[in-house]
């Protein structure tokens, strides 16, 4: 029987982008942080963002990960860092025995969504890739899906929509200037937080946001992908445009039950929509269908004065952070899974680089698995 | 005043009938049913003869009208020809007949593109068309039907959207790719590329239970994003249990804009909006649709028409 009162000893293994994710962890009354580490051989600014979120939080901050293991008493990790070290400190913290959280994107190459299956396999540990599969509506789908409403599911589609900018607009750069560098763009979008694609490989939004809508349709659908077709540009942002990086994308989804399905998805700019963005399920069944929107329940607040930018829709009743920190606690609890683990991850990532080929190609792409 | 002459079924005449009233510069003459037992069915258009057939109308009644709605089943393609030879200008669906064929004979033929003249998706083209959205860069559409709003051929499912989508982007597709499984006729998804980047998705189901359809339009542009969504536009009936979402209407705002265009068209000398072209290009990309379903390859257009 497991000790439920037990408090689990988290270490934030970086934290250089928006830290919604460490913050997560620390408001589970299960959890604690009790330290912030790195490597010592990281750049000024990540030293900078890691010693500013210790602060904040009155925990240590150690340049040496291999020390703060052996020091802290661990249970588990959460990785916060660029996209393309997510599966290596995941890697080190679960060779350590250590159960691990990590954000999204799992990371920018296949081969080392592999080595962290392998590794999380090898060592027995827990791993969660971050999602928001427990967001109000998202919930409200997979009821109406599993309570058979809608009949056998033939076909699923998730628009996801970001209506947020990244810099200047596409095709704004003057003759003789230099391409925006990605991570210098990325540094300074941490300041509105739309610095999701932090890190020195640039990415697309497809490998950016991908994993959320991709997770519900795996969830939802009770599937993986098996094979894509699908359609990318650069449309909206200059960024994008320099680093060779789509900005909007669209992938036909044939999934290994005979369901199929479709997303949409892009950085579509801060005009393009009043809130954070556009954001749809739709589910067609033998018997009937369903169309949710991902941003319900919310409140609309308008006044005078109002910040352009301000959202005139605040969501509500958001428990996703806390339900999927109790999904967590539950997994380290009983050795159930938690909603989204290693595999789970590994192969929304693998359906999405076969996006990103098929992008480039043209051609449908079959999804390793 | 043009004088117009419906040739179709009581169903037709029912729903132009509705709508006569508001029609500008012209007015119904003549009805053809296309079954006997829908003789009286004119009588809803108001004062008009009733032709027995359609040869009569273009024979011996040929001086009562000016121009020819016919509202048939593709099937009836003898019926448009009969028009185009007595040089009356007609309006028909794009389906009815050899349409290319008939764009060689000197007679206006407007294609019936009635899902271009609703009011939400005149909204978001106009919005297009001003350059308020920059360059279309994705357009989705999401179309449910019940059994009774579901046509009876693929082809008449796919037209409308193949042709929005061709219309928003202005252009044919560069590439196709479809969806269509065997175990689920009712349901077809296809993916089209257009130049600079352009993208459509679209899927279509017909398995929805008898009782309301449903229907989705949005489409993003380099500057902004425009959304015809029937989600957006419900409201809510309680009586009992969960309450049931009620879409707002949009009337028959559709037929009557797009008779009013034909009338027009003719009463200035012009084109109409909707051209021949647009008819023959939504249907051969109806049949590029259809043909990268059953080859299950990715069917690419060599020339952009």
């Amino acid at each position: 029987m497991a000790d439920l009162r037990k408090k689990f000893r988290v270490a934030v293994l970086s934290v250089v982008k928006h830290d919604y994710l460490p913050h997560a962890v620390a408001a589970h009354p299960r959890f604690e942080l009790v330290v912030v580490t790195d490597d010592a051989d990281q750049p000024d600014w990540v030293h900078e963002r890691n010693q500013r979120f210790a602060d904040e939080f009155g925990i240590s901050y150690l340049r040496d990960i291999a020390k703060a293991i052996a020091e802290y008493e661990l249970d588990m990790a959460v990785v916060s860092s660029e996209a393309e070290r997510h599966c290596d400190l995941a890697v080190r913290a679960a060779d350590a025995g250590l159960h691990v959280i990590a954000d999204k994107p799992m990371s920018t190459r296949l081969s080392e969504c592999d080595r962290l299956v392998e590794a999380v396999q090898r060592n027995n540990v827990k791993f969660l890739l971050w999602n928001r599969n427990f967001l109000p509506a998202v919930i409200q789908a997979k009821e109406v899906i599993q309570s058979g409403a809608i009949g056998e599911l033939h076909a699923i589609h998730v628009d996801f929509y970001f209506s947020k900018d990244a810099g200047p607009p596409k095709g704004t750069r003057q003759l003789g200037d230099p391409p925006i560098n990605w991570l210098e763009r990325q540094l300074k979008a941490h300041a509105d937080g739309s610095d999701g694609g932090v890190g020195i490989e640039a990415m697309g939004e497809l490998q950016i946001e991908g994993i959320y809508p991709l997770a519900y349709i795996r969830m939802l659908a009770n599937a993986n992908v098996r094979r894509v077709f699908a359609r990318t540009a650069r449309h909206f942002h200059q960024v994008n445009v320099d680093n060779h990086v789509d900005d909007l994308a669209s992938v036909s989804l044939e999934l290994d039950n005979g369901t199929v399905g479709s997303l949409c998805i892009g950085r579509t700019g801060a005009a393009s929509h009043p809130d954070i963005g556009e954001i749809k399920i739709h589910a067609i069944g033998s018997k009937g269908g369903i169309v949710i929107t991902e941003a319900r329940p919310e409140v609309s607040i308008h006044y005078r004065d109002q910040p352009p930018l301000e959202f005139k829709n605040e969501r509500i009743a958001n428990e996703n952070d806390f339900l999927l920190m109790d999904d967590f606690a539950r997994a380290l609890d009983t050795g159930c899974e938690p909603i989204l683990n290693a595999k789970g991850g590994r192969d929304i990532a693998a359906t999405v680089f076969a996006a990103v080929e098929s992008g480039k190609t043209g051609q449908p792409v079959e999804v390793t698995h | 005043m043009i004088r117009l002459a419906l040739i179709g079924q009581a169903k037709a005449a029912k729903s132009y009938g509705a709508i006569r009233t508001r029609l500008h510069r012209a007015v119904w003459a003549a009805f053809v049913p296309l079954t006997a037992s829908d003789g009286q069915a004119g009588q809803a258009l108001g004062q008009v003869t009733t032709a027995p057939s359609t040869e009569v109308l273009f024979t011996e009644q040929a001086n009562d009208f000016d121009a020819v709605v016919i509202d048939a089943d593709p099937g009836q393609a003898a019926v448009l020809a009969k028009a185009a030879a007595a040089g009356k200008p007609a309006l028909a669906s794009p389906l009815l007949a050899d349409i290319a064929a008939l764009g060689q004979a000197d007679t206006m033929l407007m294609p019936a593109h009635t899902w271009r003249f609703l009011p939400s998706i005149q909204a978001v083209k106009r919005s297009l068309d001003a350059g308020k959205l920059g360059a279309p860069g994705l357009l989705r559409i999401h179309r449910w039907l019940p059994p009774e709003a579901t046509p009876e051929s693929l082809t008449e499912r796919i037209l409308p959207d193949a042709d929005l989508a061709c219309w928003m982007f202005g252009g044919a597709p560069e590439k196709v790719w479809t969806l269509l499984t065997p175990s689920n006729p009712d349901y077809i998804q296809f993916h089209l590329g257009f130049a600079n980047g352009g993208m459509a998705m679209i899927d279509i189901a017909c398995s929805l239970p008898a009782g309301g359809d449903y229907f989705s339009l949005s489409i993003t542009g380099g500057t902004g994003a425009a959304y015809a969504d029937d989600h957006h536009n419900m409201n809510l009936l309680y009586a009992g249990d969960q309450p049931n979402a009620l879409r707002a209407s949009q009337g028959h705002t559709d037929l009557a804009g797009q008779l009013q265009e034909f009338v027009d068209a003719i009463h200035e000398q012009r084109q109409a909006t909707v051209l021949l072209k647009d008819a023959m290009r939504a249907i051969a990309v109806t049949e590029q649709i259809i043909e990268s379903a059953s080859s299950n390859h990715v069917i690419e257009q060599k020339e952009n028409s």
